[in-house]
């Protein structure tokens, strides 16, 4: 009797890990499965077809947008890389009495909500004349994803031994020769952890670019797809063709580089 | 002597020039901004010109019961919190046991946080729709009495993005709860037993002290959220109605500011955003620095 109770359990546990299993993929399964319907069909008519797919088309000019989405992307991770490396080695590697005041005005900045400083934000940005192309977002983007990135390259860096950079210095290369040569290419675990963090924050955002990019033709993908749904465009199979391409680089991404996603998660815990 | 001083005083100097790209990016698109915002609480504000109010326009917001509801909306869904982090506890739980394929689970838990709040809102607002899964499970169940539009009523309808909340959650607090009890010592649980601990007991007196951290990151990292990362959410799902029914604190500072153009508004409520959550994240500074000493 006891043995029965002792084989019962895993057996329980499996199952209802199943279950949960069903309960998170089930918005992957309605996408696919909803996408494959033409209008009529998701209204009860029997059989699949690609009709819709081929009216998202019309609707939505997805090349564009994803074209947009990898632009603002690549443009905002660029520059957090270049200013959160540098930043990181500074405080890590060579330290001052400005340095702690230096940490905690870049990385303090993570207690700021975007939501806090949009409006002014915008208002300067317009000003600016930032709100016609890309750059707008891209900026708005790398700033906010600077601190964080900061912290984690600055952490980083702390692992590196100092010996390492003392005796390049020693051997006569500048503090810039030294972050390049021997500094960057130690940090590349923590560079593609930024890189995967960032890439999927920035490709899921809405408000940022639907506020900081104006002109209809540069916007990414996941506000093309807000600002249709917003239009309340009611056919259903269309705008889930649209949500399942705007997923897959995210969800492609995450599964490539899961490892360094959660390590990037988890260096807030500290220690 | 002297070329160590002067080595270090270069050294130094680099380590100010070096942090200065970074220093300007955070100053010119959030610093600069969240002091424009504290300003410009203080006036009615439409994007161009600014008229000086001082506290008053504070005195007029808190008297105003729509602000109270909003406020209200963000009380509601913080109920959600505990099941938000108690659900992926017990997940975590049993795939630390090893379940049979518990990597393959983790993955597909964990798959949700890649995408973004405006897919999962259109999927979500599907589901909880008149002919949506949800009606349709209920009445297979033989419940088919209870079928319900959440989304038409203000209370069904922030029930709704709640639900949403809590399932969008469960990827991000497991894993952050996996990591945690990958650090537990397993030596101490079997000194436990031999001196007769039960499992429960063990549970509470060894297991959740140390994974005290890891609850408390949870928690932070669930309330930030709740404050901060429902915009798209909502945006999709209910644009903030029926009525102000899901309208929350940081959606009601877009509303504020560019559906109805009082910018003025809108900063301060971002102004208030803002100190609720430096609160927070200064109060759980102070927690752990208690702790380490």
């Amino acid at each position: 009797m006891k043995h029965k109770r002792f084989a019962l359990k895993p057996v329980i546990a499996f199952v209802s890990m199943c279950i949960l299993a069903i309960v998170m993929l089930y918005p992957f399964y309605y996408m696919i499965n909803t996408s494959l319907k033409s209008k009529e069909q998701y209204f009860g008519a029997p059989g699949h077809s690609f009709s819709s797919w081929k009216n998202l088309l019309k609707v939505l000019p997805v090349g564009r947008q994803l074209l947009n989405s990898t632009l603002v992307c690549a443009g905002a991770i660029f520059i957090i890389l270049i200013v959160s490396s540098m930043a990181g080695f500074a405080l890590a590697k060579l330290r001052s009495k400005a340095s702690p005041i230096i940490f905690v005005g870049i990385v303090g900045a993570m207690l700021i909500p975007l939501q806090s400083i949009i409006i002014p934000a915008y208002i300067n940005a317009s000003k600016l004349n930032l709100l016609s192309g890309y750059w707008g977002a891209i900026f708005v983007y790398a700033a906010l994803g600077t601190p964080f990135a900061t912290f984690l390259m600055t952490s980083y860096f702390r692992g590196i031994p100092d010996e390492l950079i003392e005796a390049a210095v020693m051997d006569g290369l500048t503090y810039g020769k030294t972050f390049i040569k021997i500094a960057l290419p130690l940090a590349v675990p923590a560079i593609i952890t930024v890189i995967v963090l960032q890439f999927i924050q920035i490709w899921d955002d809405l408000l940022v670019g639907l506020l900081f990019i104006q002109d209809e033709n540069y916007r990414t993908i996941t506000v093309g797809l807000g600002a249709l749904s917003a239009g309340r465009v009611t056919d259903i199979p269309v705008l889930m063709a649209g949500s399942l391409i705007s997923a897959i680089p995210a969800v492609a991404v995450y599964l490539i580089f899961q490892r360094q996603l959660v390590n990037g998660l988890t260096a807030g815990i500290g220690k | 002597m002297k070329t160590t001083s002067a080595l270090a005083r270069q050294r130094s100097r680099s380590g100010v020039i070096f942090a200065i790209p970074a220093l300007i990016l955070v100053a010119a698109f959030l610093g600069i901004p969240i002091i424009q915002a504290g300003y410009f609480s203080f006036t009615e504000w439409n994007g161009v010109t600014a008229i000086w109010h001082g506290i008053s326009t504070y005195n007029h917001e808190i008297h105003d019961p729509i602000f109270w509801r909003v406020l209200l909306n963000n009380g509601y869904l913080l109920l959600g919190i505990p099941i938000a982090i108690l659900f992926p506890m017990g997940i975590a739980f049993l795939l630390n046991e090893k379940v049979y394929g518990w990597k393959i689970f983790r993955s597909i838990y964990f798959l949700p946080t890649a995408i973004s709040w405006v897919v999962i809102g259109m999927v979500s607002m599907r589901f909880f729709a008149q002919e949506g899964l949800l009606n349709g499970l209920l009445k297979s169940f033989g419940l088919g009495f209870i079928k319900t539009d959440l989304l038409s009523s203000e209370q069904g309808a922030l029930f709704a993005v709640g639900i949403t909340f809590i399932w969008s959650m469960v990827g991000t607090n497991t894993i952050i709860f996996l990591t945690g009890m990958a650090t537990l010592d397993q030596s101490l649980n079997e000194a436990a037993r031999m001196d007769g601990a039960g499992n429960f007991r063990i549970f509470r007196s060894i297991t959740l002290p140390q994974l005290n951290r890891f609850i408390q990151f949870s928690f932070i990292i669930t309330v930030i959220s709740a404050f901060t990362a429902l915009f798209s959410l909502i945006f999709v799902m209910t644009g903030g109605g029926p009525g102000f029914g899901t309208t929350t604190l940081e959606f009601f500072i877009y509303q504020s500011a560019f559906s109805r153009g009082n910018f003025g508004t809108g900063a301060m409520l971002g102004v208030i955003l803002f100190f609720m959550m430096a609160v927070l994240g200064i109060g759980q500074l102070l927690l752990m620095r208690n702790k380490d000493d």
